[in-house]
């Protein structure tokens, strides 16, 4: 069992390596869709296997959340923002892909090296999952520098939550199901008003790109 | 006795397997696209009729131009031998034998690169320099690749990987292997000249790489160059099925049947894999060229990430 | 009868969405906050008689004890002030035009879903639903931040729900990793409760639970405005309308804080002693003040001096709450009572300056004593208290705080925050007298026709040579029920400084034997 967590776990950090590397925004919210897909699959093993042994169906319900909000309806909303503001194609990250990429890479490192020095119940022995849940908690925060686009912070956000999301499936095989399900009302809703402020500021200024949000300072 | 099995067993298999496969994916991606396709075996037949044709040679190539198609096909199966279709006949194997094998490869490409210029067209200098940035980019990801699956088996040669991956049990539920594996893959596409990194049917003179190389071939020489490419693809589909597929042990036969047996589904890994090969091609399109680095970048990024998660892991 | 308390605000968010005559509306809300006043009042009664209000509906989920009725009390207070303020301002916004009467309903029903979030806060005792509250804080006041919908509000808001959400999203690290460090201690039924956390905290984990708290001090401070996490608050303080400024600096920064208190004491508990929590504490503390003294020495913008203003008062709780000694608890618990009301009020007055003047700039405003008289002396009176001038509340409590920051045997650390505090004091007093002391002739078109035809000659010289100039900023209050609150917190604050209820103090004195756990 833990076999399929672990390629899982390895797969999410992959796919957020390939987020990092796309370019368009559509395509980064598909890989983000594709993500969400593998996270449900977690969900959905976890769930499972507790269903079949302590016969509770909290984390499968949990899936099933994730699929409805994540793989479904987030992306869904993400393309209609993105239909609807005024884009033009231009480059959407200060450094190019593979350094990037290559920064990634070292936060991985930085995880795998930092992960067991926390000491407690995960001391000595590194836990391959939860190393590639927070990395992922790390790209997401680089991917949200890194890009210029008021959407790729959206996405940079979901990212990040996600890790977190599968920080706490790895660790300690969820939450406690009513925060589970609050942490969920609470990250649609916060898609959903990024969403219109995102619509507001291709309104006000004309682009998204935040990099022109500079009119408050000092 | 045996090694003389093996090597004619490696020759006949590789060689009479290597145009199926192209005529596979051809005929998959056909029918993804609606079309009816040629048949499967019309490499066969084109091989026959231009290997029945002579060739035309420009007047100001040197040698290198002649020599090469059979530099190519002979390193081809140089590579053919080290990688074994069945672990079942008593196969060549030396320690290092997987580094031997890249850089044989590496030969033939270095030569064909050389040849492409020789022939002094403006493609054939355009399709060498742009293989020689694809290889390099290409290369630390293999290595790396080459290096984690080592250390997990404990060995440098290919028949003892393939051995020891038999006694791991399902390899690519093993976040390395899984992470490997998806490296090795894009290094085939690479490798192969095969979409998004090159698309092995245009006659686009800008976006052709390996076609360009072999634009100033004709006749028997084109045969060769076209079949030690099919070659060179069908080792390492070979090396990547039976590394992280391996089947020989679940053959309960010995001898003449096992080794039979293990054939035969050595056949239908290599159709299914070709199979995928051509899914995979019909799904993508083509990078721009200078998008390359981050596809190399990613393949590097896999095999990285399965390197790490090996030393996590520590199996 | 305390549950009350949650359904009142939730009753408005609907009643908002379908009463579409805005004096009703008014009306409604002002007198809801009042019933919510009463509630709060009963609650609070409840907890000074029986220690704690634990109601045993959605299991148990509903816990009120000393520390969370006092912020409670806080968030109700200025909750019912702001909403009688908005009143006025609404309506003044609309005769000017800046909003339309829709948006007067989508700003009650924001604002009253941000009162609910808040109260749902600090009314739970499990810290899951402690950390979704404080996140639907933010997605309830984006809106209202961003609510002029201009460049600049515009900017403001993104800024605020992309960081807060972040940091908030790093909170839900820290509670994971706490609910991590309780997983082998706590039963599944009560996992993440507060109060099975601190009986049980000696049991936790100790690596984890430590960083559990360095990502809630991290993710909560985001939201509590610390240095250097607190690049949103000057931006969203100042753009929103002044009403919701009030309750951002008043209300959801102690929120926030209180979120982190509540670590505070597992994290304490379990390490028994304070040298790690407590660098962390003060080490932000410190920080705050010192970027806050830094940006007030140099602001022009009146709104953002305010906010600057409440990074630092943050930092002084920080640091009281830091250095976990019953005094020092204590003033901290007390400072966030009286910077709460202080900065309201200020805030308000500056809502009424803004609406006056049209500028947020500094410079911009003159002779604001004669034009708003009232308004004009609060606002005096106001940025002296906030920095620390007997007779005021926050005088007392900055004097505590300090005085326990000596007793605690850190004297580099008093005399920095005496230097630090030196500073604001300066830089607010320099903003003093540019407001007050350059008196300016200006008149406004009806007085100079007035006075015209008394001494002509010389008035139109006085033109002539610039010291006069004819503007169209008017006299008088615009604000009449704002201006009732105002007086309202002037006095409450006068007299905080002067004479402390008993009731009160035995309230903080209970919270702050909750937090140290003695």
């Amino acid at each position: 069992m833990e076999n399929y967590f672990d390629v899982l776990s390895a797969l999410i950090l992959f796919s957020s390596f390939v987020l990092v590397a796309n370019k368009r925004i559509i395509s980064y919210i598909r890989t983000f869709q594709l993500q969400a897909c593998l996270i449900a699959l977690t969900a959905g093993i976890m769930g499972m296997n507790s269903f079949l042994k302590e016969g509770k169906i909290d984390i499968l319900v949990v899936c099933a959340i994730i699929l409805i909000l994540k793989v479904y309806y987030i992306p869904r909303l993400l393309r209609k923002t993105y239909a609807g503001v005024e884009y033009k194609v231009e480059k959407d990250f200060f450094l190019n892909i593979p350094i990037l990429i290559f920064i990634c890479c070292f936060l991985v490192l930085f995880a795998y090296f930092s992960v067991p020095t926390i000491g407690g119940t995960m001391a000595g022995n590194v836990n391959i999952q939860v190393v590639n849940s927070f990395s992922l908690v790390l790209i997401g925060f680089f991917f949200m520098i890194s890009r210029k686009k008021a959407i790729g912070q959206i996405v940079g956000f979901l990212v990040i939550e996600n890790g977190i999301f599968i920080t706490a499936m790895f660790s300690t095989h969820g939450m406690p199901f009513i925060v589970d399900v609050g942490v969920f009302i609470d990250l649609i809703t916060a898609v959903l008003i990024m969403g219109i402020m995102v619509t507001r500021i291709n309104d006000q200024f004309e682009t998204i790109d935040i990099n022109q949000l500079k009119n408050l300072r000092g | 006795m045996a090694i003389v099995i093996y090597i004619a067993l490696q020759l006949v298999v590789m060689i009479l397997l290597a145009p199926l496969v192209n005529g596979i994916i051809k005929k998959v991606k056909a029918l993804t696209q609606k079309r009816r396709g040629a048949p499967v075996l019309q490499m066969y037949f084109d091989l026959y009729k231009l290997l029945n044709k002579s060739s035309v040679v420009s007047q100001v190539t040197s040698w290198i131009f002649i020599a090469t198609p059979y530099i190519i096909v002979s390193s081809a199966l140089t590579a053919a031998l080290l990688v074994p279709v069945t672990t079942f006949a008593s196969p060549i194997a030396f320690p290092f034998d997987i580094i031997m094998l890249v850089y044989v490869l590496a030969l033939g490409r270095f030569f064909m690169g050389l040849a492409a210029l020789d022939a002094g067209g403006t493609f054939g200098g355009m399709g060498s320099s742009r293989e020689a940035m694809i290889s390099s980019l290409i290369e630390p990801s293999l290595l790396v690749s080459i290096f984690t699956i080592g250390l997990a088996s404990q060995s440098t040669s290919i028949n003892d990987i393939m051995l020891a991956m038999q006694s791991v049990s399902l390899p690519l539920l093993r976040p390395a292997f899984t992470l490997t594996f998806f490296a090795l893959f894009i290094i085939l596409i690479a490798e192969t000249s095969r979409i998004p990194v090159d698309d092995p049917s245009t006659h686009l003179e800008l976006t052709m790489v390996h076609e360009a190389m072999v634009l100033e071939y004709s006749g028997r020489q084109l045969a060769l160059m076209e079949l030690g490419a099919a070659i060179k693809q069908l080792v390492l589909i070979t090396l990547i099925i039976n590394v992280f597929l391996p089947h020989d042990q679940f053959i309960a036969y010995a001898g003449i049947g096992g080794l039979m047996l293990s054939l035969l589904v050595y056949l239908i890994k290599v159709i299914g894999f070709s199979v995928l090969i051509a899914v995979f091609e019909a799904s993508t399109v083509k990078f721009r060229f200078f998008s390359i680095p981050n596809l190399a970048a990613l393949s590097f990024i896999l095999a990285f990430l399965g390197f790490l998660q090996y030393f996590v892991l520590g199996r | 009868m305390g549950l009350i308390i949650w359904f009142l605000p939730l009753t408005l968010v609907f009643l908002s969405r379908v009463i579409s005559n805005r004096n009703t509306l008014h009306l409604i809300s002002a007198s809801i906050s009042g019933l919510m006043l009463l509630a709060a009042g009963f609650i609070t009664n409840a907890v000074i008689n029986n220690g704690v209000l634990n109601y045993n509906v959605f299991g148990g989920l509903f816990y009120v004890d000393s520390v969370s009725a006092i912020v409670l009390d806080i968030v109700i207070l200025i909750g019912l002030l702001a909403s009688i303020y908005s009143i006025g301002y609404l309506e003044h916004e609309l005769a000017e035009g800046k909003i339309t009467p829709k948006k007067i309903k989508l700003y009650y029903t924001f604002m009253y879903s941000f009162m609910f979030a808040m109260i749902l806060a600090l009314t739970v005792n499990n810290m899951g639903i402690l950390w979704i509250a404080i996140e639907a804080t933010t997605l309830a006041s984006t809106f209202l931040v961003g609510f002029y919908g201009d460049k600049h509000a515009v900017e403001a808001a993104w800024k605020y729900v992309i960081i807060c959400s972040v940091g908030i999203a790093i909170a839900l690290m820290g509670i994971i990793f706490l609910h991590l460090s309780s997983v082998d201690v706590i039963e599944i039924a009560s996992a993440l409760n507060w109060h099975a956390l601190l009986e049980n905290a000696r049991d936790l984990d100790t690596p984890i639970l430590r960083l559990s708290f360095i990502f809630i001090v991290i993710g909560f401070g985001t939201k509590a405005g610390l240095a250097p996490m607190h690049t949103w608050l000057p931006d969203a303080h100042s753009q929103a309308p002044s009403p919701i400024s009030a309750l951002l600096s008043g209300v959801l920064l102690n929120s926030a804080m209180y979120a982190i208190l509540r670590t505070l004491s597992i994290v304490n508990k379990n390490l028994m002693d304070n040298a790690f929590a407590g660098r962390i504490m003060v080490g932000f503390g410190l920080l705050s003040v010192l970027t806050a003294a830094i940006f007030i020495l140099t602001q022009k913008d009146y709104k953002r001096l305010l906010a600057y203003s409440s990074i630092e008062h943050m930092g002084i709780i920080a640091i009281a709450m830091g250095l976990f000694t019953p005094l020092s608890v204590f003033a901290g618990l007390f400072h966030m009572i009286n910077h709460s009301m202080t900065k309201s009020m200020l805030f308000m007055a500056s809502g009424s300056i803004l609406q006056k003047y049209g500028t947020r700039e500094i410079s911009k405003i003159k002779g604001l004593l004669t034009t708003l008289p009232l308004t004009g002396t609060v606002f005096l009176l106001g940025l002296f208290a906030i920095s620390g001038t007997p007779p005021f509340s926050v005088f007392a409590s900055e004097l505590s705080v300090l005085t326990s920051v000596f007793k605690a045997g850190s004297p580099w650390l008093g005399a920095a925050l005496i230097v630090l505090l030196a500073l604001i004091f300066a830089g607010i007093a320099v903003t003093l007298f540019k407001i007050f002391y350059q008196q300016s002739k200006d008149l406004p078109q009806k007085d100079f026709a007035a006075k015209l035809e008394h001494n002509e000659q010389k008035l139109m010289s006085e033109v002539m040579r610039g010291e006069t100039k004819i503007t169209d900023v008017m006299r008088g209050e615009t604000n009449k029920s704002g201006a009732v609150v105002l007086i309202l917190l002037l006095v409450l604050i006068t007299l905080m400084g002067l004479y402390m209820p008993v009731g009160l103090s035995d309230l903080i004195v209970n919270a702050q034997k909750i937090i140290i756990g003695s």
